[in-house]
């Protein structure tokens, strides 16, 4: 049997163009049973193909954060379309939990700051 | 309650499955696109509907969305109408509905309806207890 090494535990997860109710609850058993059975530390959500994040879709994200910290991870949500940003912001839909990056690589930025996730060897 | 004609309208959307919620904000997207308005609007009349559509599904089971551009006398569209339709329950508490962050389940910001008011130019809704809700909402086309 071999011991599993905690070592760059980081998952990229793209979201697709349309989200619907059972997507987006799929999505979260996935994130959540990831984190569990491959000891994540970080969480990367790629929202850069998605066209209207509204408010039942900003709460199952803000709530797989909040669950995902509990289980000792960080979720960074990235690549945000410049107009869904405005209408969330217009919305006053706030998601707490969640750090947002302008890209992958900004994501990677952030997880390896707060967690050291991603930096080989260190 | 006022009658709804669903004939005077150029997109109607029945809601009555969870997958319906999708459907009707890809076609309203696509005529919103195609009438024209700026990709953020487009993006928050489709987030709008999103919402609207949800509610349908949600609280009174089915409903329509409906949708017509409204005509200048020179015949060039100038905005949108977006109609959501019920015969479902009604709202006991519509002050309470559209305040921020009330909420009848679980698992919600509470944000619907007052985040549609704050999408749109102009927003009404009428309810009865038993009848159903009517929310018409529009949005004029802005060239930036
Ligand atoms: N079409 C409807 N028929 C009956 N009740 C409704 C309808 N739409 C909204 N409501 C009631 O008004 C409340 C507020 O609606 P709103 O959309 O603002 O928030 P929500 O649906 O509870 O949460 P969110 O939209 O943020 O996921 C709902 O909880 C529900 O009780
Ligand atoms: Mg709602």
């Amino acid at each position: 049997m071999k011991y599993c090494e905690r070592n760059s535990g980081l998952s990229t997860v793209p979201v697709q163009i349309e989200l619907d109710d059972s997507t987006v609850g799929a999505l979260q058993n996935q994130i959540l049973s990831e984190i569990q059975s491959e000891s994540i530390d970080g969480i990367i959500i790629d929202v850069s193909m998605v066209d209207v994040i509204d408010s039942y879709i900003s709460y199952v994200l803000s709530e797989t954060a909040r669950m995902a910290r509990l289980m000792g991870c960080h979720t960074v949500m990235c690549g945000i379309k410049p107009s869904v940003a405005l209408t969330m912001a217009q919305m006053g839909l706030r998601l707490t939990g969640i750090h947002y990056a302008q890209d992958l690589d900004h994501a990677i930025k952030i997880l390896e700051r707060i967690v050291g996730v991603g930096k080989q060897g260190a | 309650m006022r009658d709804i004609n669903i004939e005077n309208y150029d997109l109607s959307v029945k809601i009555k499955e969870e997958n319906d919620i999708v459907i009707a904000r890809q076609m309203v997207k696509n005529m919103v696109r195609k009438m024209g308005f700026t990709l953020s609007d487009v993006t928050k009349i489709s987030t709008a509907v999103s919402e609207l559509a949800r509610n349908i599904y949600r609280y009174a089971g089915e409903g329509y969305i409906l949708l017509r551009g409204k005509q200048e006398k020179d015949g060039k569209n100038v905005g949108v109408e977006i109609v959501a339709y019920d015969r479902g329950p009604g709202i006991e508490d519509l002050d309470s509905a559209l305040r921020d962050g009330y909420t009848t389940t679980r698992n919600s910001f509470g944000l619907g309806l007052p985040g549609v008011r704050r999408l749109m130019d102009s927003f009404s809704i009428e309810s009865e207890r038993g009848s159903g809700t009517i929310v018409i909402v529009s949005k004029k086309r802005r060239a930036f």
